[in-house]
């Protein structure tokens, strides 16, 4: 097996300064200041967090709700930098975080898939010799030229996930997406997924589903309140945070 | 970096520099070397009297000026509100000194309109006059009551008076003009090959860091820019596709809307206004179209990082690829609505000369200006919301302080500073003297409002990088 190191957490910490309540507006900031009262509480959300993940691994993460999962998947993506600590990722990271973040409402789907293609880092000619094979796996036929504002959520979920599953990113950020579409649209997924990992594509997932997680995952990492509480393989990790 | 690519970008650089440089050496022509010289004595004002020029009276007057390369006097005139005068009106100007005389002409006085003014001219501008002292005198053989009248002036200070004539503290309505010599301008090419060697050296530098494998400024933002550049395409494509995605008439407002705006404040304005300015229309379009551009482009740029929140929080990107996409679909507009302005000009008799072109280097101050205002402005957004109302309220008293529907000659003396400290003021005021005038402004403009761009981008820039790390937590 290639150890190639895909991604690399160095003692990462994340604090946040957050304000009582955010000060948004100049009279609030500055009333505030006059009176001394601008005070930051600071909230850690990541805490000397380190691992490393390699080639062509899948790699899952969970934890509760606020235990700095999606903090992390920012800090990997490089949407946020680390108050201290590096995150060091090789290759170009596709993040699926939210899918069809970057899509126009007033645009149709032919024209959201070149935008939001571009968006994910997509090169054009790539995007043209691919496009037919977005359309195809869609599902969407003529509905493409449409305005996507006309669009279900499903459609619109398949679009997305059409879109950012067609390359085959080096590091693919999958956080909660298995449960789109109808039931044969998230089986047709699972085995895009799947594919994409055979194929050497390493994938950061974040889910709260511990079936899925030990069915997919390789090594799992557990954070509790912005720490590492447990690192190791899928079945023992997932069986520690299913008796905590 | 690949050697071969930049040393391509770099030649690309070089080539276009080379290119603009001799561009504007032969399109700012004239102006680039002279310019309507400081020692100008301009016609007064106020009328006190009018001397009418029967046979054997004659008006002198003495003046001296400092003028580089004198060219001609004027003398305005009045008729007495008849059309019956006959006679011939003698204009001689000799210089005070030597008595040589400079120039001389007759007129004939049936031919001369109220208000008329008459010029001599050397022909040849002569460099030999500066500060020289120099008379001008007019006189006729018209009979009374069909003569014409020279007018006079409270005297101004210095060294004027008219002779022969009571009252003594009086001056002529004469104007005296030349021109100065540019001293940046007559060096030129020493500027220009000083230019050149700077940014060869700075190549040289960018060059032989790459080849030892460093980044710096220049490498990193050209690589970006080929990178980023289809998603650059996108968003701009976007922006403009939904701009008008759902209207009627379509791209059509693009240009029909300064049109429009033109029409209205012409039909308001036109009274008040369209005796002290020439081509009114056009004067008033360039002046819409260049505002329209600028708020619109600024008010995009404010919304540009809070609007994107969803993308910013989820999907890396340069930051600041959202302010300048906004900047650069709004920028279409501007070239689009220029549409217009050319054929409205055209139509109001405008003379396009090749100094026209020239016009585009401060619609390119224009944009750089409104892209760092626009950088400053989205990044104060995302910490401060209140920035929206605030730029609203600016940009109406940035409408009202500039000269877009007025002459900048009714600002008085004491407020002009308001305009010299406006760099739209600049901007407008140049590309207007571009398009309607024909001739290219002096050297100096090109600078102000080159710093004025220039600094702009810096603080907008500068600042937006110092808190795009901080943009996350606050959209």
């Amino acid at each position: 097996m290639e150890t190639e190191t895909m991604i690399e957490v160095r003692d990462v910490t994340m604090r946040f300064h957050m304000n009582a309540d955010k000060v948004l507006s100049l009279k609030e900031f500055v009333t505030r200041a006059l009176r001394g009262k601008l005070k930051f509480e600071e909230f850690t959300a990541l805490e000397n967090v380190s691992f490393s993940v390699q080639k062509g691994e899948t790699f899952g993460l969970i934890g509760h709700n606020g235990a700095g999962k999606s903090t992390l998947l920012k800090i990997i993506s490089g949407i946020l930098k680390p108050t201290k600590g590096s995150a060091v990722s090789r290759g170009n990271v596709v993040p699926m975080l939210e899918l069809g973040s970057g899509f126009d409402m007033d645009l149709t789907g032919r024209e959201n898939i070149f935008l939001n293609g571009a968006i994910l880092g997509y090169s054009e000619p790539f995007l043209k010799d691919r496009y037919e094979e977005i359309v195809a796996f869609s599902e969407l036929g003529a509905f493409i030229e449409t305005p996507i504002r006309n669009y279900s959520s499903g459609m619109l979920a398949r679009l997305a996930f059409s879109v950012a599953s067609v390359v085959n990113p080096e590091i693919l950020i999958v956080d909660e997406i298995l449960s789109v579409g109808d039931a044969s649209f998230q089986e047709k997924s699972r085995r895009r997924m799947t594919e994409l990992m055979s194929g050497g594509t390493t994938v950061l997932f974040v889910s709260h589903n511990l079936d899925q997680i030990r069915e997919m995952c390789g090594r799992v990492l557990w954070l509790d309140g912005g720490k590492v509480r447990m690192i190791g393989g899928a079945e023992e990790v997932c069986n520690a945070y299913a008796g905590a | 970096m690949k050697g071969s690519t930049l040393r391509k970008i770099i030649a690309i650089v070089m080539g276009v520099y080379v290119l603009a440089v001799v561009a504007f050496y032969f399109l700012a022509g004239h102006q680039l070397r002279f310019r309507n010289s400081r020692g100008n004595i301009a016609m007064p004002e106020q009328v006190i009297q009018y001397a009418e020029l029967t046979d054997g009276v004659t008006v002198e007057q003495s003046f001296f000026a400092p003028i580089q390369r004198f060219e001609s006097v004027s003398v305005k005139f009045a008729t007495g509100v008849r059309d019956t005068n006959e006679g011939t009106v003698l204009m001689e100007w000799l210089r005070a000194d030597t008595g040589e005389t400079l120039a001389r002409e007759t007129f004939d006085a049936a031919a001369i309109a109220e208000g008329e003014v008459l010029s001599l001219s050397l022909g040849e501008a002569r460099e030999d006059l500066y500060n020289v002292p120099m008379l001008l005198r007019v006189s006729a053989d018209s009979e009374e009551g069909k003569c014409v009248s020279v007018i006079l002036a409270a005297k101004r200070g210095g060294d004027e008076t008219v002779l022969n004539l009571r009252p003594d503290d009086a001056t002529l309505f004469f104007s005296a003009s030349g021109e100065d010599y540019i001293w940046s301008g007559m060096h030129y090419w020493y500027f220009a090959a000083g230019g050149a060697l700077l940014l060869a050296l700075y190549f040289l530098a960018v060059y032989l860091r790459n080849a030892r494998g460093k980044t710096g400024f220049f490498v990193k933002t050209v690589s970006a820019m080929q990178k980023y550049r289809f998603l650059i395409r996108q968003l701009v494509a976007r922006d403009f596709k939904t701009k008008y995605k759902r209207s009627v008439l379509g791209v059509l407002w693009s240009f029909l809307n300064p049109l429009l705006m033109m029409v209205v404040q012409y039909f308001v304005f036109s009274t008040i206004f369209k005796s002290d300015i020439r081509f009114y229309p056009a004067y008033l379009l360039i002046g819409i179209v260049s505002f329209n551009f600028f708020s619109e482009a600024c008010g995009m740029c404010l919304t540009s990082v809070t609007g994107n929140a969803a993308l910013i929080t989820k999907v890396y990107v340069p930051k600041y690829i959202y302010p300048l996409t906004r900047l650069m679909s709004s920028t279409i507009n501007l070239g689009i609505s220029l549409i217009p302005l050319i054929i409205v000009s055209l139509f109001t008799g405008v003379r396009f000369t090749q100094a026209a072109i020239l016009s585009l280097y401060f619609w390119v101050c224009l944009i750089v200006f409104s892209l760092g205002l626009g950088m400053l402005l989205s990044a104060s957004m995302v910490f401060f919301r209140d920035t929206q109302f605030l730029w609203n309220v600016l940009s109406m008293i940035w409408m009202y302080g500039t000269p877009i529907f007025y002459p900048d000659s009714i600002i008085p003396e004491r407020f002009r500073i308001i305009l010299r400290v406006n760099p739209l003021f600049h901007f407008i005021k140049n590309a207007r003297v571009c398009i309607l005038e024909g001739i290219s402004p002096e050297p100096k403009a090109y600078v102000v409002c080159f710093l004025f761009a220039a600094g702009m981008l810096l603080v907008g820039s500068f600042i937006f990088r110092k808190t795009q790390d901080r943009f996350l937590l606050y959209v």
